[in-house]
């Protein structure tokens, strides 16, 4: 912000009696950090309203005197703010950035205002004034702790259809968007020595210890600007200067050394394992018009060797009834909004508090202008220097004294209060007021430092927890480890910044700052006011709307631990997670169970620290970067001739080339006939490849795949299985010997990381003497299919250096040699039963070779391919695709790949299993054929086959593993397993769908050329 | 050769060359018989890269290294190879056409990388090399000055890493 170093004329203010600013009928002059000269307009609920710049929604609206920003969670009760930072739980609102970018429960005490901004209340109806959801509040009985647990279990069907949906639409936040999010997100990884979380005091003195040392320092902070507790303080002398020329210094310094990085409008949300924390800065939404493509948010993963926990402490409300009415809010809210804002909360503000530090609220509003009623102090004495400070203002303090009450509706106006005097209540007398400023002590924020699983300690004096022991390299310093005061915080955190520096091998120097104007502070920590009424509500959760007597209604039904009592009654649960509420349950569950705090225990902090916004989470992982979709170099060729593609794996394929209107059944058919008839062009170059060389690459081989391997000869191709240890299959492929040493095996497209990994894990764990060595050549090699009785016709004009006559290069041959030029390896197999060519193009030189072929073909009629006829093509031959036929329950013998079995072999991995009394026995599924009994039936994959005369339970049999259009036999075929299956061969079976039953008869699987003449060709 | 100039760091592709990887033993003799046969030093410090007449190898693992060579260089290092293999049995495979790789330059260069790499850019030297991962996928990354960077990534990845470099550079270029 412009003004940062604006130092406040003091002792002007002092004098000044707060006449407001045109922007704001509460603006106090010479006040706050906004900067008067830039003037912003917003509008809430739709109305206008004028702030500055530099304001939040809440400050603005405050400003302007608006204190009813909300409806709460379950009763719909009027609310305004109860703290002026994140950890807010009632004014949380809706804001619109411009089409689609509406965000709901954004905390108004957060959002920072610009031009144009649209916010608006919440979870009311039909308005912020008249809610007719507030009829909730008035039948209190209905929503007490654990009520739906008890009132609607009966009868059951209710609850899914009745109880819940009701429940759930009456009580609740605000609504998520509809419309996808047009923002886009980002993220980054950082290393750093030190993280420094927080720039208050304690933040500040931990990174200019560490900053001066030459570590590497990352400081953040959530506000928009730095400084914490300080900006809220002004008056504090800090090394014989004014706060804010301290801080104003103090950042200029940090911002001067490179190895310091600042961020602020970044919220560290989450701590986990090996110090790495993960950071959400929020980059455009405080902007009326950010930079064309800037990203809204930033994910920061940052890996720090040491972390420096300076979250601070977050002041505790006072349990009352009627506590969560508009402008009763905490004492430090009232401050912040002050010295932060320039604004006055309210004219008559009373103060309800049982710790000194709400004093010091009360004395600079009543010398900013404002008149306070009253200040009642639950302690019975409190120091005669405080008492004498507010005499002097003419302010009357009632010590010994609690609220019984609160007037007003959508503002608070009076307040009933009574002296206590050993335990009982006197006569209650009434105060008018139009702001109620209340502070309980303070709470230590121990979220992140928890967030490691780390020990929190009870402090019977402070009446807090504080931070133990951390597996992390972790330290919390200032205000969260329990050091009140500006003075405290920053010697504390001076102490853990040269201290973290010195781990990391930095020589870090703890500076001595000189603090003034500040006091020891202290207080009393009090469970819950005093109460005389039973009706009243006084909230412990202003976020969930739980009350004390919730809290004690817990205990009372048998809740015995904190964790039961946040599961009956919600207390800490949500968005805030309890920041300023889980002490006072505690204390409340604590004394109802007459036991000590720690006895009864803290609830877990849960990541995010505060709500964080799904595209934080997801960054870059959205739209066109989801997930990366692996090409081929043949895409683009494809993607002009109109491919319709498929995922697979994260390869994308080509499914189909349809010409003009054709359906996909259509282009099948003409691509299936064009291939058996003539010839087809397919782009196979997502098969995975394996080079495996070595002396020993046959024997490493021989003992991985159920084939025999030793003996195949340099130029020769032979079909491989692999099966895991269980003896189920688990990838398959065709295996090339190039030369006595070298092996190029093929993969399936999704199984090739599996494979090669699988490998390496045998090469390195069970066979480590063997020498041979793996590489993945899957992008090195792309696969041209050429399959057809044409083959050989569009090919060989092509070739060099190799005769690919039938007799010359039989099926199942392997060689190196030129095509179109290019060196490849050429393969002749076939995955379609035709006479096949794979031509193993170097990947540069892909497209190349496959346009070639291309024009070589267009004589001959030449088709391109996809993969939905290569599927058709293989099951007319009943070739199993993995994962289609095989699940990982299959063997070779069950998928009728017994031959490819060696015999001979001694080992492979998987064979002891093979003969488990369970893989021999009868009644395993296996891999048959199925005719329809009526031919233009195509069965659905994946339905189920049953017995003629089964009676249910009906014994589900088989299923269908796949399933076409054959256009070959014009009609259609399935392959299926099937309990002994190939026993049932000439049976018929049936299969039952949600309109009719199916009758199929089981034949062999092999439909098309069971010779395998075609092979020869 | 693709280039990027939409940014602060200079992007540029590049899918030539000549390029192998290497497996053998990590005897000093096998060492030796491979130096001698590629012509350049090759390092067992994982991360090291030996250079000599346009000729870099890169130590990627235990037994594991990277060799870079112009595209001229092809045919005379697989024959070299090729010659001690008896003595020396080895793993020579030609991955020239497996990779693309991306030049980067300019001082945002680091920042640009963090978008997508986890390792700590400050303490990978000039001069070096590694194995990591980009935004999930496997790249080799060398660093060749204070502000420049070779990337490398199978060729079916590539696309998409060009994206988010492009992308990510435009991000710097908003400086926010």
């Amino acid at each position: 912000m412009s003004d940062i170093a604006a130092e406040p004329e003091i002792g002007l203010a002092f004098r000044e009696t707060g006449a407001p600013v045109a922007d704001g009928a509460f603006r106090v002059a010479r006040r706050g950090r906004v900067e008067r000269t830039r003037r912003v307009g917003f509008t809430f609920d739709g109305k206008p309203y004028g702030a500055l710049g530099g304001d939040t929604v809440a400050s603005a609206l405050l400003a302007n005197g608006v204190h009813l920003m909300g409806r709460s969670f379950k009763y719909h009760r009027p609310r305004g703010i109860l703290s002026a930072g994140s950890e807010d739980a009632n004014a949380l609102i809706g804001t619109s950035r411009g089409p689609g970018r509406f965000e709901p429960n954004t905390r108004a005490t957060m959002q920072e205002v610009f031009d144009g901004l649209a916010a608006e209340s919440q979870n009311r109806w039909p308005s912020l004034g008249f809610d007719i959801g507030a009829i909730n509040d008035a039948i209190p009985h209905l929503f007490a702790a654990g009520f739906y647990y008890k009132t609607f279990k009966w009868p059951r069907p209710f609850w899914h259809h009745v109880y819940e949906p009701v429940i759930r639409a009456a009580a609740g936040l605000g609504r998520a968007p509809h419309e996808a999010d047009p923002d886009s997100y980002t993220a980054r990884y950082h290393h750093t020595d030190i993280l420094v979380v927080g720039a208050g005091p304690a933040g500040l003195a931990a990174a200019l210890a560490a900053g001066r040392s030459g570590a590497r320092v990352l400081l953040v902070d959530e506000h928009s600007e730095m400084g914490g507790s300080l900006l809220s303080m002004p008056e504090i002398g800090i090394d014989a200067r004014g706060a804010w020329s301290f801080l104003a210094e103090t950042l200029a310094e940090l911002a001067s050394l490179p190895n310091v990085r600042l961020l602020p409008r970044t919220t560290a949300f989450g701590y986990f394992h090996q110090n790495m924390v993960a950071l959400a800065e929020r980059l455009t939404d405080h902007l009326a018009s950010p930079p064309d493509g800037a990203p809204r948010e930033r994910l920061w993963r940052v890996r720090a060797r040491e972390v420096v926990l300076a979250q601070g402490a977050i002041e505790k409300p006072l349990v009352f009834d009627g506590n969560d009415r508009p402008a009763v809010m905490l004492a430090s809210a009232a401050r912040t909004m002050l010295n932060r804002y320039g604004v006055l909360v309210g004219e008559h503000p009373a103060v309800v508090t049982s710790h000194d530090s709400a004093y010091a609220t009360a004395f600079e509003l009543a010398d900013a202008g404002a008149t306070i009623p009253v200040i009642i102090d639950a302690r019975p004495t409190v120091e005669p220097v405080l008492l004498d400070e507010a005499a002097r203002r003419g302010i009357a303090v009632a010590t010994g004294h609690t609220v019984l009450g609160t007037e007003g509706r959508m503002r608070v106006s009076g307040l009933k209060i009574a002296p206590v005097t050993g335990g009982t209540i006197g006569a209650a007398r009434a105060i008018h007021c139009d702001a109620v400023l209340m502070s309980g002590g303070w709470t230590p924020s121990l979220h992140l430092f928890s967030h490691t699983k780390a020990s929190l300690v009870w402090d019977e004096d402070l009446k807090t927890f504080l931070p133990g022991q951390s597996p992390e390299a972790c330290v919390t310093a200032g205000g969260g480890a329990g050091h009140w005061g500006i003075a405290a915080a920053l010697e504390d955190g001076a102490r853990a910044g040269a201290t973290a520096a010195a781990k990391v091998g930095h020589l870090g120097r703890v500076h001595d700052f000189s603090v003034e104007g500040e006091r020891v502070e202290t207080g009393a920590t009090i469970a819950a006011l005093p109460s005389r009424g039973t009706r009243g509500k006084a909230f412990v959760d202003h976020q969930n709307d739980v009350t004390a007597k919730d809290v004690r209604l817990a205990v009372r039904e048998g809740m015995r631990s904190i964790e039961h009592v946040k599961r009956y009654t919600t207390t800490g649960m949500a968005t805030d997670q309890g920041k300023t509420s889980n002490i006072n349950a505690l204390l409340i569950a604590a004394e109802a169970l007459g036991k000590s705090p720690p006895e009864v225990g803290l609830t877990t902090f849960r990541p995010p620290y505060t709500p964080t916004t799904f595209g934080t989470f997801a960054n870059h992982h959205a739209g066109a970067t989801f997930e990366v979709t692996r090409k081929t170099p043949i895409n683009g060729w494809a993607e002009a001739q109109g491919a319709v593609f498929e995922p697979v794996a994260l390869w994308r394929r080509a499914r189909y080339f349809p010409r003009g209107n054709e359906t996909m059944r259509e282009a099948v058919a003409r691509e299936c006939r064009a291939t058996r008839e003539a010839v087809g062009l397919f782009d196979a170059s997502t098969l995975g490849k394996i080079e495996v060389v070595g002396p020993d690459a046959a024997e490493f081989l021989n003992r991985l795949y159920t084939n025999p391997f030793l003996k195949l000869a340099p130029g020769r191709c032979r079909y491989g299985v692999l099966l895991g240890e269980d003896g189920f299959i688990r990838d398959d492929g065709v295996i090339a010997r190039i030369a006595e040493d070298r092996f190029h095996v093929t993969t399936t497209t999704g199984g090739a990381p599996r494979v090669l990994t699988m490998m390496e894990d045998y090469l390195q764990t069970e066979w480590p003497d063997l020498k041979v060595w793996l590489t993945s050549t899957t992008e090195e090699w792309a696969t041209v299919a050429l399959n057809g009785p044409l083959a050989r016709a569009v090919l060989a004009p092509l070739v060099k250096g190799l005769d690919i006559a039938a007799d010359a290069f039989p099926h199942m041959s392997v060689a190196e040699c030129k095509v179109a030029g290019v060196p490849v390896r050429l393969c002749r197999m076939s995955f379609t039963g035709e006479l096949g060519f794979e031509v193993n193009v170097p990947a540069r030189h892909a497209l190349a070779v496959w346009e070639a072929i291309w024009t070589a073909g267009q004589p001959h009629g030449i088709t391109p391919y996809g993969t939905e006829t290569m599927h058709v093509l293989r099951a007319e031959k009943g070739f199993i695709i993995v994962g289609q036929e095989t699940d990982g329950t299959v063997t070779p013998d069950d998928a009728g790949l017994a031959w490819a079995i060696g015999k001979t072999k001694r080992d492979f991995v998987g064979m002891r299993s093979l003969a488990r009394p369970d893989l021999v026995a009868t009644g395993r599924k296996q891999l048959v054929g199925l005719l329809t009994r009526d031919p233009a039936t195509v069965l659905e994959e994946g339905a189920q086959l049953v017995e003629e005369d089964a009676r249910p339970p009906v014994p589900m049999i088989g299923h269908v593993t796949s399933s076409y259009w054959s256009e070959t036999l014009g009609r259609s075929i399935a392959l299926a397993l099937v309990k002994d299956g190939r026993a049932r061969i000439g049976e018929t079976l049936y299969l039952p769908m949600p309109d009719t039953t199916i009758a199929a008869e089981v034949v062999a699987p092999v439909f098309y050329d069971p010779d395998g003449a075609r092979f020869h060709l | 050769m693709t280039t990027h100039a939409d940014g602060p760091v200079a992007l540029s592709m590049a899918d030539t060359g000549a390029r192998f990887s290497l497996r053998i033993g990590v005897t000093p003799d096998d060492l030796a018989a491979a130096e001698t046969a590629f012509g350049a030093p090759i390092f067992a410090t994982i991360g090291a890269r030996g250079r000599e007449a346009g000729r870099e190898s890169l130590c990627l693992g235990p037994d594991e290294w990277v060799l870079t060579a112009p595209e001229a260089d092809r045919a005379p290092i697989a024959t070299a190879f090729a010659g001690i293999g008896a003595a020396h049995p080895h793993s020579l495979v030609d991955i020239s056409d497996r990779e693309i790789a991306i030049d980067l330059e300019g001082e945002a260069v680091t920042a640009l990388l963090a978008q997508g790499i986890a390792i700590d850019l400050d303490a990978f030297p000039s001069g070096h090399g590694t194995r990591t991962v980009y935004d999930g996928i496997t790249v080799v990354l060398r660093r060749d000055a204070a502000h420049a960077f070779r990337l490398e990534a199978w060729r079916s990845f590539v696309p998409h890493v060009w994206h988010r470099l492009t992308e990510g550079n435009k991000e710097l270029a908003l400086g926010i």
